[in-house]
C-alpha cells in the first residue's frame, strides 16, 4: 500500500517507515500539513496516518477538510492526546482508527491491515481462493493445509489483487506498491513475480488483460 | 451547631427594644398624669379647707360657749376622704368631721400643705390666728387612682406588644425575601453549573454578595479549565518523547541479530512500557483530582466504553474483554473522559488479578459492572480494597493508583464504588460496580 505518514517527530516518524516499509508498504514521509496537501494532491495514496498536533496546524481541521472534498482514503489518527473526547472527536472527523502514542508498532501494522481489509470490503482476515486459504493478518497462504511461503514482494503484490478483487490493475499501479523495496524497479519487475506467483499458487490466480494489466482470477 | 437565622435574631432585639420604648412611655406619662393630678387633688383640698374654715369660723363666733368641741354628724354614712379638725389659738379643738381623728392631727403653724403619716394636709387660720383649720386627705386615695391610670395606660400594651412583634417578625420575612431568593437560585443550579448569578435585580446589600460570589466562580472555572488544559498538554509532552523512544526500540528489538542486543532492546522496551503508565496514571489522578467532572451537555456513555473496550483488543489480553451494552443510548453529565479512565482503570484491575474472560456490563439503569473470575476475596480485603492507595496483594507491576483514581472520581461524582466478591450466586469471582448517570444536584442539607 502506498502510505502517506503525517508526522513531525523525526524519532517517531523513521521507526514509523521503517516498519511499515519492512512489511512492503511503501510510505511518503511529510513532516508539516503543507507538504502533506501537497503529496495528496499529486500523488493517491491507499492510507494516511496523521498526527494531531504539527508545526503548522492541528490534524484534525485538516481531516475535515480532506473529508469534505471527498477523499474516501483511511484515515489512521496516531496522537499523544489520550482523552476519549479527543478520540470520539476523532472519530467524527472522519478518521477510521485511532491510535494513541505511546503505541507498539505491532499494533499499528495490525491496524494498518484491518483499515485496509475494511475498505477492501471484506474485514475479515480470512480468504478463501478456489484451494487456497488466506490469512491477510498472518500474510500466510495454505493450498490443501501445506504452507506457501511467499516472499515479502510476492506477497505486497498477492495483496494488491486481494483488496480489489476482480479489479483490473495496471502495471504502473503495481509498480508503485514495490516502491518501498527497490528505487527503481525494472521494467520486467512485475512479470517476473506474476510469473512467480502463478508457479506458486496456480496459473489461474492472476489472469493477464493483455496490453491493460492484471485482474485477480478463480484460482 | 447553627447560628440563629437573621430575621430571628433581627426580630428579637427589635421586639425587646419597641418593648422597652412602649413601657418606658407608659411609665413617664403615668409620671406626669401622676403630678398634674396631684395639683388638681391638692387644689380641691385647699378649696374645701377654705370653704370649711369660712364655715367655721361662723359657728365658732356664734357660740355661748367657749371652748367645746364639736363633732359634726354625718348625715349619711359615706365613704369619706376628706376629714378635718378646727382649733382654737390655744390648741382647743373646736370643731371635727366626724371621721377625724384628732391624735393623727399634728398642730401646724404654718399655712399650707404638709404630709406626714400617710396623709396629706393643708393648714390655714382665720381671725388672726383665733381659729385654725386642718384638712386632711390620705395619701392612699390618691396612689389608688394613680395606679388604676397607670394599669389603664398599661392595658393596651398587652395587645400591642404582641402584635408589634408579630409585625416585626413579618416585616423582615418580607424584607428579607431577596435573600431567601438568593439562596434558591444557588440552590437550583447544577454543581456544574459555573455562570455568573445575574445582577442587575439584586437588592444593594446583596450586590457586593453576589458580585464577589461572580468572582469566585469565574476564578474556579479559570482554575479547573487550566487544570484540564495542563493535564492534556503534559500528557502530550510526555507522550511524544516515550512513543519516539518506544518505537525506536521495538525497531531495535526486530532488527538486532544478536541475542545481547535483543534481550537489552526488550528491558529498555519493558521500561518504557512501565514509564508510560505510570505517568498515565499520574495524569489521571490529577484530572481525577482536580479537574471539573461533570459536564454541561450530557454524552451517550455507550461509545466512551466501546472505545475503551476497544482499547483492550489488540496486544496480549485480545480477546478477554466483553462488553454488554442496552440498545438505547444512555445519557450521562460525567465527563467522558473522567469515565473511560474509570472503565479502563477497572478493566485493567480485573485483567491483571482475574483469570479468564473479563465481562464489562453497562445495564439500562446506567449501571457499569466489571466481573472476572478470581478466588474470593475475604471480606476483610475487600473492605482494604475499598480504601484508597491499597494494592492487591498479587498486584504484579501494578502501580497501585487504579482504584484510588477510581475510588477519587467516584466520590467526586457522589456515586458510591461498590466492590463485590465472590460474584453472586458463585463461590468466585469479583465485581465493582459504580452508577454512571451523572449527579442530579441534590439540596444541600442545612
Amino acid at each position: 500500500m502506498r502510505i502517506l505518514l503525517i508526522e513531525d517527530d523525526r524519532v517517531i516518524a523513521t521507526a514509523l517507515r521503517e516498519q511499515a516499509e519492512g512489511e512492503g508498504h511503501s510510505v511518503d514521509w511529510a513532516a508539516r500539513l503543507d507538504e502533506a496537501s501537497e503529496a495528496l494532491a499529486t500523488t493517491s495514496f491507499d492510507l494516511i496516518l496523521l498526527d494531531l498536533m504539527l508545526p503548522d496546524g492541528r490534524g484534525l481541521p485538516f481531516l475535515r477538510s480532506l473529508r469534505a472534498k471527498g477523499s474516501q482514503t483511511p484515515v489512521i489518527i496516531m496522537t499523544a492526546l489520550d482523552q476519549v473526547s479527543d478520540r470520539i472527536e476523532g472519530l467524527n472527523a472522519g478518521a477510521d482508527d485511532y491510535l494513541v502514542k505511546p503505541f507498539d508498532l505491532s499494533e499499528l501494522s495490525a491496524r494498518i491491515g484491518a483499515v485496509a481489509r475494511r475498505y477492501s470490503g471484506n474485514p475479515n482476515p480470512l480468504i478463501i481462493l478456489g484451494e487456497l486459504s488466506i490469512n491477510l493478518a498472518d500474510r500466510r497462504v495454505t493450498k490443501a493445509t501445506r504452507n506457501i511461503p511467499l516472499t515479502a514482494r510476492e506477497w505486497v503484490l498477492f495483496e494488491a489483487f486481494l483488496q480489489k478483487p476482480g479489479q483490473l490493475l495496471s502495471k504502473p499501479q503495481l509498480e508503485e506498491r514495490l516502491y518501498s523495496f527497490d528505487a527503481e524497479v525494472e521494467s520486467n519487475t512485475i512479470e517476473v513475480h506474476v510469473s512467480h506467483l502463478r508457479k506458486k499458487l496456480g496459473a489461474m490466480v492472476i489472469l493477464t488483460e493483455r496490453g491493460l494489466g492484471y485482474r485477480l482470477g478463480p484460482a | 451547631m447553627t447560628r440563629p437565622s437573621i430575621r430571628l435574631r433581627s426580630a428579637g432585639a427589635l421586639s425587646l427594644i419597641v418593648t422597652l420604648i412602649w413601657l418606658g412611655t407608659a411609665l413617664v406619662t403615668a409620671r406626669l398624669l401622676t403630678s398634674e393630678l396631684d395639683e388638681v387633688f391638692d387644689s380641691s383640698l385647699q378649696e374645701t379647707g377654705q370653704r370649711i374654715l369660712q364655715l367655721a369660723v361662723v359657728d365658732v363666733l356664734g357660740r355661748e360657749e367657749e371652748g367645746v368641741t364639736q363633732r359634726v354628724m354625718a348625715l349619711d354614712e359615706h365613704e369619706e376622704y376628706f376629714t378635718y379638725i378646727v382649733r382654737d389659738d390655744r390648741g382647743r379643738i373646736l370643731l371635727t368631721s366626724h371621721r377625724a381623728d384628732p391624735a393623727r392631727f399634728p398642730a401646724f403653724s404654718d399655712t399650707g400643705f404638709h404630709q406626714a403619716d400617710d396623709q396629706r394636709f393643708y393648714h390655714e387660720s382665720a381671725v388672726s390666728g383665733t381659729v385654725a383649720l386642718t384638712i386632711a386627705e390620705p395619701l392612699s386615695h390618691r396612689r389608688e387612682v394613680a395606679r388604676e391610670m397607670a394599669l389603664s395606660l398599661a392595658l393596651p400594651l398587652v395587645v400591642m406588644i404582641p402584635l408589634s412583634i408579630a409585625g416585626i417578625f413579618y416585616g423582615l420575612g418580607y424584607g428579607l425575601r431577596p435573600l431567601v431568593q438568593l439562596r434558591a437560585q444557588l440552590a437550583r443550579r447544577g454543581a456544574k453549573d459555573l455562570s455568573p448569578l445575574p445582577t442587575e435585580d439584586m437588592a444593594t446589600e446583596l450586590r457586593p454578595i453576589a458580585d464577589t460570589l461572580n468572582q469566585l466562580l469565574a476564578r474556579l472555572d479559570t482554575a479547573f479549565a487550566a487544570e484540564r488544559s495542563f493535564t492534556a498538554n503534559a500528557a502530550h509532552e510526555l507522550r511524544t518523547p516515550l512513543a519516539g523512544a518506544l518505537a525506536q526500540v521495538q525497531r531495535l528489538r526486530q532488527t538486532a541479530t544478536d541475542p545481547e542486543s535483543v534481550r537489552r532492546a526488550e528491558e529498555v522496551e519493558a521500561t518504557l512500557k512501565r514509564l508510560t503508565r505510570l505517568s498515565e496514571r499520574l495524569m489521571q489522578l490529577a484530572r481525577a483530582e482536580g479537574a471539573r467532572l461533570l459536564t454541561d451537555t450530557p454524552q451517550d456513555l455507550r461509545p466512551i466504553l466501546r472505545i475503551v473496550a476497544g482499547d483492550f483488543a489488540q496486544g496480549a489480553d485480545a480477546g478477554r474483554v466483553t462488553l454488554t451494552l442496552p440498545d438505547t443510548p444512555i445519557a450521562s453529565d460525567i465527563d467522558p473522559d473522567a469515565v473511560a479512565i474509570l472503565a479502563r482503570n477497572l478493566i485493567e484491575n480485573a485483567l491483571r488479578h482475574g483469570q479468564g474472560p473479563v465481562a464489562v456490563t453497562l445495564d439500562p439503569q446506567g449501571i457499569l459492572t466489571v466481573e472476572n473470575d478470581c478466588p474470593p476475596i475475604l471480606p476483610d480485603d475487600l473492605a482494604a480494597l475499598s480504601g484508597r492507595f491499597v494494592r492487591g496483594k498479587d498486584a504484579g507491576d501494578g502501580s497501585g493508583l487504579g482504584l484510588a483514581i477510581v475510588h477519587t472520581i467516584a466520590e467526586r461524582i457522589g456515586s458510591p464504588l461498590r466492590l463485590a466478591s465472590p460474584l453472586s450466586g458463585k463461590s468466585t469471582g469479583f465485581s465493582a460496580s459504580i452508577l454512571l448517570r451523572g449527579t442530579p444536584y441534590q439540596e444541600p442539607s442545612r
